[in-house]
């Protein structure tokens, strides 16, 4: 009795697994992989030429340096962010931490919308601020500075999420260990602290980079949707979309594509490289 | 003052130190004469390793003074105290090898070159761990992380070593090898040393002096042998040792109860146990009991007797003739300990002071 | 009560929290105050005139109902994936690992064009399913979904696999040992287990694709009182500078955003309170 019901059972585990992996592999191939393979078909389906011509285009060289420097202050910013908040909020004891992680994590819930608004909000005509901002010349929302801002508060806890973790396991006696032998805060972080977190902060700036470059409801709020101006890479795909220009639209989402694919196969790396170190270390 | 003269390497007066409502300290006076290895001893939340904390400037305490070699360093950083402080999880840097680790110290002071790798080299040889400077801490087995961190807090040259439950993350036996180790090596190098440690045995094998602490408090600083002999608390007398406590000892023959409020604490080297008949010499003032448990300890048995309603324990060599559950034994308990009001007295048996037998 | 709960030898705090405090200040706490700035001079008439209209009133219900769909469908299918990859061994493993991660990385504009682009009754996939089931996935409700499905993917699966990777396999082995069947050890010794994760994998999701936007605004097709989405409504107002109503109907949304959170954080706190959650 007992031993046909464990057959039994071995013989339906089976199924369920091979179901299961199935199912997977299945799921994952249509819903993942063909948007981003049917991507790159369209953007060559009129040849090589058409594309490098719509990749090479002014305005387009133009909306992919824009996304450069707004992914560049975005992953700066939020590095030293990341590296300041994680610091104080592991290695020190404080009133008000709560308060201070549940504000940092608060970015990623939010709709893109309603960051791009309250930067709006914030900087736009009807704000006190504006008058001052006018006086000096500053023009923040439809401009730059406004496509940069948004970038940072969508991207906001990306790299300080991912150092929090690992300083909290590493606990603070090496640190402590390190200051009573007088070394200063910069030597502690530098000899002592930094090595904990190197790929961990490594994984944070390329999951940053990521959203940043891609960022799309935010800025699309803050931009002037100026080409050649305030127009980043998506927000070109946008308008070429809209202006019925497939091969255009998908031969730019190709450079994005592009990027996906490089932070995919740096992400598994950094995985890879960084638990290895793991292993050796603990 | 004479006390200005030769400085006691630490002292603390009047100490406190609460959090939030727990008070870790209590008006705690201690001091340490210099080259003295000091045991804190004392339950888990007892406050023993606070004070050793704020010792190292790694705790503030809320008020009293601390003075290390005669000056006081309330406002002194941690890191100019001097200070070799050894942790309890050892905090070695886990990305520095063994000999960037015990470098650190001196790398941080500026030394030389060649004065860093001189001290690190000697540091290697007095720890025997010469050929594991490339080594990183994950690839060192307990004992030799113990020593590694041992190694790092002697390297600046600290006037004061502190340790935190250092035996704590070691197994048994490497423990005990690691104790005499320690004793030997502070010894030779005659450096003040205080460490916290929650097994008295420890304290009382490795230690010059031992401070015991309860809530907070210190409840007794004395050599280990003065503590065992002359427990200064009743919290003393019934955590060193192997207490049994025994309210209604007036039962017992020849001692006279102390008044309606004492107690009485026995140890088992204050009880023997014989065979009947076997030793003539008590035979007259032993009482009879009943064997209750025996026990194995190997180097010795562990022996529970009831003696008029109340079970004490005793050890009994090897090499003696066995007790077996349930026989009828003599029982001579040679002295008690009565705590009446906090104070803490010793009763002799009535048939050993008249016969003026030593302790 | 004093601001610093513990004093530390470890320096640098001032720096560190310094410029911890001035960036958080500027890029979070400034512009989320002005909103409330903001929003506190709106009349609660104009306001609840706004976020009552009827177009209001069904871009929220699009939006919150597709997402919950959505993330209802992601918590099954996310629950399978998470299983099959900590539990099996199959070829491509590593790879389908790293292409959960997609959906998260894929810039939603691109990722929104694309499903779009294949979804229409010309696309590859949308010719497929109108002539075999008679079913439209672009420019429909249909299509939000799909779009939310793709993008929320990520958020259940990467909050279910540490926790099922932790389980304690002596768990499963005891179930076996006393006779109970795989779907009985299943659902009696893991499930429980991870389901403050699922549920915390399933909240983070869904408030995710009430806000999503980028993939959504092209599958959508955005026909009023059918396919619009609350924050399009938001993006509509903007352009048309109406920012009081935009801080309206955004209120709203953050609220049911926040209230979606706070049970979540709720149930998690039940869950470590009982002292049985891995979560």
């Amino acid at each position: 009795m007992k031993n046909k019901r464990s057959a039994d059972d071995e013989k339906k585990g089976k199924w369920t697994r091979l179901a299961l992996i199935a199912f997977c592999e299945i799921f994952l191939l249509i819903f993942l992989a063909i948007p981003l393979v049917y991507i790159l078909c369209v953007a060559f389906r009129e040849g090589w030429k058409v594309y490098y011509a719509s990749i090479s285009d002014e305005y387009a060289v133009k909306a992919a340096w824009l996304t450069a420097r707004a992914t560049a202050w975005a992953v700066g910013i939020n590095t030293i962010f990341g590296l300041c908040a994680a610091w104080a909020l592991t290695k020190f004891a404080f009133c008000g931490k709560k308060i201070i992680s549940a504000l940092i994590d608060l970015p990623v819930t939010v709709s893109p919308i309603i960051a791009g608004l309250i930067f709006v909000l914030t900087f736009g005509r009807q704000s006190f601020l504006y008058p001052y901002l006018e006086k000096w010349g500053i023009q923040i929302i439809f401009a730059e500075p406004g496509i940069v801002l948004a970038t940072i508060f969508v991207t906001f806890p990306f790299i300080s999420r991912e150092l929090i973790p690992v300083l909290n396991a590493a606990g603070t006696d090496e640190e402590e260990a390190a200051a009573l032998m007088g070394a200063s805060a910069w030597t502690i972080f530098r000899k002592v602290t930094f090595p904990h977190i190197k790929w961990s902060l490594l994984y944070g700036i390329v999951l940053c980079s990521a959203r940043a470059m891609g960022e799309f409801g935010a800025v699309s709020v803050l931009s002037g949707h100026l080409r050649g101006k305030t127009n980043t890479l998506p927000l070109y795909v946008e308008l070429l979309y809209q202006g019925y220009d497939y091969t255009g639209a998908f031969a730019a989402s190709s450079l994005l594509v592009v990027m996906t694919v490089v932070v995919l196969v740096l992400r598994v790396w950094l995985e890879k490289r960084g638990g290895k170190e793991l292993d050796v270390q603990k | 003052m004479n006390e200005n003269a030769t400085p006691n390497s630490v002292e603390l007066r009047g100490i406190n130190k609460y959090y939030g409502d727990f008070a870790a300290s209590r008006d705690v006076e201690l001091s340490v004469a210099k080259g003295k290895l000091v045991a804190l001893l004392g339950p888990s939340g007892s406050g023993k390793t606070t004070i050793l904390r704020m010792i190292a400037g790694l705790e503030k305490q809320d008020s009293g003074d601390i003075l290390i070699d005669g000056k006081v360093v309330n406002d002194v950083p941690g890191s100019e105290r001097g200070i070799g402080f050894v942790f309890q999880s050892y905090a070695l840097f886990r990305y520095m090898n063994v000999y960037d680790n015990i470098a650190f110290g001196l790398k941080v002071k500026k030394k030389s070159k060649d004065e860093i790798d001189a001290r690190v080299k000697e540091l290697l040889k007095l720890i025997s761990c010469e050929g594991l400077e490339k080594r990183y801490p994950s690839q060192l087995s307990g004992g030799q992380r113990q020593r590694v961190a041992f190694a790092r807090a002697l390297a600046p040259n600290p006037r004061l070593l502190l340790l935190d439950e250092p035996f704590a993350a070691i197994d048994a036996k490497v423990r005990l090898e690691l104790r005499s180790w320690l004793r030997q090596t502070i010894n030779r190098l005659g450096i003040t040393s205080i460490f916290v440690t929650h097994d008295q045995d420890e304290a009382i094998e490795v230690a010059d002096e031992i401070i015991v602490t309860n809530k907070g408090r210190v409840e007794q600083i004395g050599p280990p042998k003065e503590l065992y002999a002359k427990p200064a608390t009743p919290f003393v007398a019934k955590f060193i040792g192997n207490s049994t406590i025994i309210e209604d000892y007036g039962k017992f023959r020849y001692f006279k109860s102390r008044g309606e409020s004492s107690y009485a604490i026995v140890r088992p080297e204050f009880v023997s146990v014989y065979k009947r008949g076997e030793n003539k010499y008590y035979q007259a003032s032993a009482e009879e009991g009943t064997v209750v448990d025996v026990a194995f300890r190997g180097s010795n048995m562990e022996i529970r007797v009831d003696l008029l309603g109340s079970t004490l324990s005793t050890l009994r060599g090897i090499n003696e003739p066995l007790v077996e559950v349930g026989e009828r034994v003599d029982v001579f308990v040679h002295r008690l300990f009565t705590v009446s009001d906090d104070n803490v007295a010793i009763l002799e048996n009535e048939t050993l002071r008249k016969e003026s037998v030593v302790l | 009560m004093k601001f610093r709960t513990k004093e530390s030898v470890v320096p640098g705090f001032g720096l560190a929290f310094g410029t911890t405090m001035a960036i958080l200040g500027l890029i979070v706490i400034i512009p989320l105050c002005s909103l409330v700035v903001f929003s506190a001079n709106l009349s609660l008439a104009d306001f609840w005139k706004t976020v009552t209209s009827p177009r209001v009133l069904s871009g929220y219900w699009v939006s919150v109902s597709t997402a919950f769909i959505a993330s209802v469908v992601n918590a099954v299918v996310g629950l399978a994936l998470a299983w099959t990859l900590v539990r099996y061994d199959f070829p491509g493993k590593r790879f389908i690992d790293g292409v959960i991660e997609l959906p998260f990385a894929l810039p939603t504009a691109v990722a929104g064009i694309s499903l779009t682009h294949l979804t229409t009754e010309n696309g590859w996939v949308g010719k497929f399913f109108l002539e075999t089931f008679g079913l439209r996935i672009a420019y429909t409700r249909v299509g939000i979904v799909v779009a939310l499905i793709f993008i929320g993917i990520p958020f259940v699966v990467r909050a279910v696999q540490p926790v099922l990777e932790k389980i304690d396999p002596q768990c499963e082995e005891a179930a076996f040992i006393m006779g109970a069947s795989p779907r009985r050890t299943f659902w009696s010794a893991i499930f429980p287990e991870i389901l403050p994760a699922l549920i915390s994998g399933f909240s983070l999701a869904f408030a995710r694709c009430i806000g999503e936007y980028g993939s959504v605004v092209f599958i959508a097709g955005n026909i009023p009182y059918k396919t619009e989405i609350a924050p399009l409504l938001i993006m509509s107002q903007l352009q048309e500078f109406d920012y009081a109503s935009a801080a309206s109907i955004a209120l709203v949304m953050l609220l049911i955003a926040f209230l979606i959170l706070s049970v979540n954080a709720f149930v998690q706190s039940c869950v470590s309170k009982r002292g049985g959650g891995l979560a």
